[in-house]
């Protein structure tokens, strides 16, 4: 332990960062692992308009629960996965459920009034606070040893290209919310781009900051907050840029199939494209924690490859009573689970390059949805399934909690990640602490 | 009334308000004191809003006369009988006179602009212009088509020449000419341009059992290579990004050679049309220059207020531009030769390739560089450096300096550089042109008069009309129809060609209000004619129309009125197997009465047609929306949606819903309290047509899109000034946007600071 620390640190000093010490050191990366603790990862998948609760929540709770339709492609993974009902959106406040069901769900703090409005409700802006992905990508960036290129990576399917409180799931900080990259090439641009360019921004970047600098004295004071704000972000690339130089790339870029449009009827293809960069992302260690929202709050694919043409928004609305709806709905999110029993799979057969057993032994991918249930619009019963073994969750069973608010499992996801803070989002919410009895 | 009113308000207001009472009793209050007693609670002490009450400040937005109505009628909104009459007069004047006055600091201000991402690719594309040559179609149509007769192209094989209106032809195992050409082989090169109507990707698919090549923007690169002919495979495709509003080099070169049959046709997938026969208004002949079209995304705008701004930054944002600047900086400097009217070999090619930096810094700044400048962007950069890295660096630069990201922080002055650069942002989303820049360089930009001139010749400039029409677009919600299916045993018939057709009958629509002889806004309500082609006549049961060219044809005024009821809106504002009255209703008061609405109290899902298949659409929303908790907007909502339910959820006119005559019937009420009752459409389009309401809101709308900052930014009376003109023109849109974008481009932001 000793040994493998000292020479971080002698590297460090260096300028070399911990993700390429294997590398520089030419050490088959199993060496270091014996010494060094486990690389835990964690994932956030979305999907949109609540579920079909009969065909999703299991009869029973504990070790002997039964997979409904919805869940069957994970059938696979049932010993490694964690079900957890009556876990429920608590946050009030402005916003129709929808938007806070998504603008909440991993911040769990109030919107801002806005003027964006919803099909009811008050009108509202974006989240009031960073999302849980964010707060715990920020916690491993700062320390050395947990440091990654990018901290977290954010991928999108199928997300309609405009910015709203439906579509975005990610917040930087409040008012800050993250696009998701919703196009595999330019994620792949992102991941293994051209050194060159790098090396080509980094010689000009200095000269845009004075730039800004200089201008800013022509304008009056609140235009010049927005200048301010941009210089801050060509320091943040600046120093982006100098970390990238010195990183070596440890891993080939994968080989992606060319060509393929983003638009709905390629949903299938473009979600298997995004599961490979997300795995690859982490083979290379370039972040431990990642997001994948497929579509979004209110999202509206046509699922036309499972034969319906309806779009998933106007289906979530029918009644109960419509079997024919309902049952175009168990497909579709039975469609959902299979991307996530897809990453599930290729994460369980690719090994860890640290060397402890395969990234799903390191890895807990958290499926999760805005609301409960799309024709009634709840914000109770949120559906968290867990799946892989990167948090050190007691795995294999249901649980069933008695309606408690969803900041206590966020914040439990942080504890699990080794940064035990006190509240989440909503104070009040947060009060009991973490959730319990996951381990 | 003053008695009759306290004695309604005093059980309501209890004990501490009795003692209040008694004292008014003697005298009659103040407005001051009703606003603090009735009115405070919800708008707070100063009209400052109260968070979960009302949270807007009061702000000037109403003549005293009309707010003395809203009160007397409408407040306080839990007890409106509690403040009327001369109460409510003396409220109305209190925060006539006071409140709003106080409130108007708090009027929105110009705020600085980034570009938004529409206005960057524009002015990429003209900067580069500039540089590459630029052309725009003249009215000709078609492709200029050459015909060989054997399956080369030299130029001795010429059989003749000929304009074709599109590429679609079956010779079967035929010659094209049988006079002229043989029917063993033969080649035909079809050439000009083609003009895109949308931003986005493009699939162009040439369909041929024979030998083919496209080449599409690119003369250099073919987009498709078929001129192998392997396996059964007919289409060839080929995928490409083009701007909206341009023209785009276009050749193709097709020949048979050893095939028993021959066809081809050049067909395409626009980014919201379903594949089709690349149409004749869409190719024009003649030569036109390599365009440069930007391909780095950049994440969306804000248009949460109508209008896509660039108010905000993000690092989103600052990645995406930093990557846009690298791609552009890769391309100049791959085609600096030719930018730089230079050679590899001539012995002044680095001064050249300097002197473009140079030029290309000052378009990209929109004003001359001043010594600082020069050698800041450009001079700094080619010290000791390779003439590569120099002009790589220099782009990067210049197109990441806040010079070019914000075009109006010009030199800190309103001088004729920044009017000409707002003139050219708002008109056409883009850096001034070649005349602009003239004027600005004499001194030509400075009065009214001046600028006006300007204005009005950049209208006739096809930039303009693609803003234009992308208002419009956002005016009426098009994004609606994106991916749009209909129930196909209801609707059989409606398919994505018929939804692509649709469009463009209303685009052919909307472009001759605003640009016909007799622009004249009216028109856009009360027209009663419709263009049609043979597919949409078919559909629609009007009379037949032969071809897949669009032709005006008149439609019955009692079925049809403009915009309100063209199917394309109807189809729009539906669902997938029925009418929206709320839909429509709400795009009534919205968008074309300028109404708010407040949100909705409670979250409803619509009740699905299965729960009582008797009911018709109006019965089925009447009573989903009848607790007194919605009708306070459903009121307003339902009452214009309904006058549209003459149209089903494809925008077929109707009789009968369900076997039952469709009622139609409809009201509104202004904001004055005005109640007018409409028996279908029709009448609702005369009345919108002449309501002043009406007018301000379209101004308002048209005013914002176009220069992407509140208009009361522009002076409280702006508005009206506008409006008032816009009537006595007639309402002709032309001179209503001189007016705009005279005002906007001379007006003298406040530098303030207001804390």
């Amino acid at each position: 332990m000793n040994t493998a620390k000292s020479r971080r640190e002698f590297l460090r000093d260096l300028g070399i960062s911990a993700a390429a010490i294997p590398f520089v050191l030419n050490l088959p990366s199993i060496a270091l692992a014996e010494a060094a603790p486990r690389k835990q990862r964690l994932v956030i998948m979305f999907s949109p308009n609540g579920i079909v609760p009969p065909n999703f929540w299991p009869d029973e709770t504990g070790e002997a629960f039964k997979l409904k339709d919805i869940l069957t492609p994970l059938a696979p993974y049932r010993s490694r996965m964690l079900m957890l009902q009556g876990i429920s959106n608590k946050v009030r406040g402005d916003g129709d459920n929808h938007m806070r069901g998504m603008g909440c769900l991993l911040t769990g703090i109030e919107l801002f009034p806005g003027n964006v409005q919803g099909g009811s409700h008050t009108p509202a802006g974006w989240a009031s606070g960073l999302s849980i992905d964010q707060e715990i990508a920020r916690f491993l960036q700062s320390r050395p040893d947990k440091q990654t290129r990018f901290g977290s990576l954010e991928f999108g399917i199928g997300v309609p290209d405009r910015a709203d409180p439906w579509t975005r799931l990610v917040y930087a900080g409040p008012n800050k919310p993250v696009a998701p990259e919703m196009d595999p090439y330019q994620m792949l641009a992102k991941l293994y781009g051209q050194a060159q360019d790098g090396e080509s921004l980094r010689s000009v970047l200095d000269e845009v900051r004075s730039d800004l600098e200089k201008v800013r004295g022509k304008i009056s004071a609140e235009d010049r907050r927005v200048l301010e704000e941009h210089e801050t972000f060509v320091r943040a690339m600046e120093q982006d840029l100098q970390r990238d130089a010195q990183t070596p790339q440890p891993a080939r870029p994968p080989e992606i199939e060319a060509g393929v449009k983003n638009n709905n009827d390629n949903l299938p293809k473009l979600s298997q494209m995004q599961i490979d960069l997300l795995v690859h992302s982490f083979v290379a260690d370039f972040a431990r924690v990642a997001t994948l929202q497929i579509t979004n709050s209110v999202g509206n694919a046509h699922m036309r490859w499972l034969g319906i043409e309806e779009g998933h928004h106007e289906l979530s609305h029918h009644p109960d009573s419509q079997t024919e709806s309902q049952e175009k709905l168990v497909k579709i999110n039975r469609w959902y689970c299979e991307q996530l029993a897809y990453l599930a799979k290729r994460l369980q057969e690719t090994p860890d390059p640290s060397g402890s057993g395969t990234l799903l032994d390191n890895t807990t991918i958290v499926w999760t949805n805005e609301l409960g249930k799309g024709n009634s619009h709840t914000l109770d019963n949120i559906p968290f399934v867990l799946v892989g073994n990167g948090l050190g969750f007691r795995m294999g069973r249901a649980e069933k909690y008695d309606n408690v608010p969803h900041n206590r499992l966020l914040i439990a996801m942080a504890h699990a990640m080794g940064h035990p803070i006190e509240t989440f989002g909503n104070r009040e919410l947060s009060k009991d602490g973490p959730l319990s009895g996951l381990t | 009334m003053l008695k009759k009113t306290h004695l309604v308000y005093l059980p309501l207001i209890g004990v501490l308000g009795s003692v209040a009472m008694l004292h008014a009793a003697d005298q009659p209050k103040s407005g001051e004191q009703i606003y603090q007693e009735q009115c405070a609670r919800c708008h707070g002490a100063q009209g400052e809003g109260v968070k979960e009450e009302y949270s807007q400040p009061l702000q000037r937005r109403h003549s005293l006369d009309e707010l003395r109505k809203i009160i007397d009628e409408t407040m306080p909104a839990d007890h409106p009988e509690a403040c009327v009459g001369e109460d409510a007069n003396r409220v109305a004047q209190f925060v006539f006179d006071t409140i709003y006055v106080r409130n108007d600091s708090l009027r929105p201000r110009v705020e600085l602009s980034r570009l938004t991402v529409r206005q960057y690719a524009n002015s990429v594309t003209d900067l580069l212009g500039g540089f590459l040559g630029q052309k725009w179609p003249d009215d000709k149509r078609g492709l200029q088509a050459r015909y060989f007769k054997e399956h080369g192209f030299g130029g001795d094989k010429l059989a003749f020449e000929r304009t074709d209106a599109k590429v679609e032809f079956d010779f079967a195992d035929k010659s094209p000419d049988p006079e002229k050409i043989g029917s063993e082989e033969f080649a035909i090169r079809w050439q000009g341009g083609v003009i895109a109507e949308e931003t986005g990707e493009y699939e162009f698919i040439v369909r041929t059992e024979n030998g083919t090549r496209l080449w599409v923007n690119d003369p250099e690169k073919p987009l498709v290579d078929a001129s192998v002919r392997s396996g059964d495979e007919k289409d060839h495709r080929g995928s490409i990004r083009l701007i909206a509003g341009r023209v785009y080099y276009l050749r193709l070169e097709y020949f048979k050679f050893k095939d028993k049959t021959a066809s081809v046709a050049l067909e395409w997938q626009t980014p919201r049309r379903a594949r089709q026969t690349i149409p004749e208004r869409n190719l024009t002949p003649g030569r036109f220059p390599y365009c440069f079209v930007l391909q780095s995304p950049f994440p969306p705008d804000d248009s949460s207020m109508g209008y896509e701004r660039g108010t905000a930054v993000s690092a989103e944002w600052n990645a995406a531009q930093a990557k846009a600047a690298l791609e552009v900086a890769r391309f100049v400097v791959s085609s600096a030769d030719r930018l730089a009217g230079t050679k590899e070999d001539a012995p002044d090619r680095a001064a050249r390739w300097k002197d473009l930096c140079y030029r290309f810094a000052e378009r990209a700044f929109r004003r001359p560089l001043d010594a600082e400048q020069r050698a800041a962007c450009v001079d700094r950069h080619w010290e000791g450096k390779d003439p590569q890295t120099a002009m790589r660096n220099t782009i990067l630069v210049t197109l990441m300096s806040p010079q070019f990201l914000y075009p109006d922080l010009g030199s800190g002055e309103c001088d004729d550089f920044t009017v000409a650069a707002r003139l050219a942002i708002a008109l056409w989303d883009s850096l001034p042109d070649d005349a602009l820049r003239e004027a600005a360089a004499n001194g030509q930009l400075r009065s009214e008069d001046q600028v006006s001139a300007q204005v009005r010749r950049m209208l006739q400039d096809p930039r303009t009309k693609t803003k234009v029409r992308s208002f419009f677009h956002k005016w009426l919600p098009m994004e609606r129809l994106a991916d749009i299916s209909r129930d196909k045993e209801r609707f059989p018939g409606f398919d994505p060609l018929v939804v692509a057709d649709l469009r463009t009958s209303l685009d052919l629509f909307l472009d001759e209000v605003a640009w016909g002889g007799h622009s004249d806004f009216r028109q856009l309500l009360l027209a009663d004619d419709l263009f049609l082609n043979d597919r949409l006549s078919k559909f629609y049961a009007s009379e037949p129309i032969n071809g897949p060219a669009f032709q005006k044809v008149k439609v019955s005024s009692v079925q049809r009125a403009g915009i309100l009821t063209h199917p394309c809106l109807m189809t729009g504002l539906a669902y997938y197997n029925a009418s929206s009255p709320i839909h429509r209703g709400v795009f009534l008061a919205r968008s074309v009465l300028g109404r708010t609405l407040k949100a909705p109290p409670i979250a409803v899902s619509p009740i699905d047609e299965g729960v009582n298949p008797d009911m018709t659409t109006r019965e089925r929303v009447s009573s989903q929306t009848s607790p007194p908790v919605c009708q306070s907007c459903h009121g307003m909502i339902n009452a214009l949606g309904f006058t549209l339910e003459s149209y089903d959820a494809v925008g077929r006119f109707r009789e009968l819903e369900k076997g039952r005559k469709v009622d139609a019937t409809g009201s509104y009420r202004t904001l004055a309290g005005e109640e007018t009752r409409f028996e279908n459409a029709r009448q609702l389009a005369e009345y919108l047509a002449n309501s002043p309401e009406v007018h301000r809101a379209f101004v308002q709308q048209l005013f914002q899109y176009m220069v992407a900052q509140p208009v009361n930014a522009y002076g409280v009376d702006r508005l009206d000034q506008f409006t008032d003109r816009f009537t006595q023109s007639q309402f002709q849109i032309p001179p209503l946007l001189v007016d705009i974008l005279t005002v906007s481009a001379l007006h003298k932001h406040s530098k303030e600071n207001s804390s």
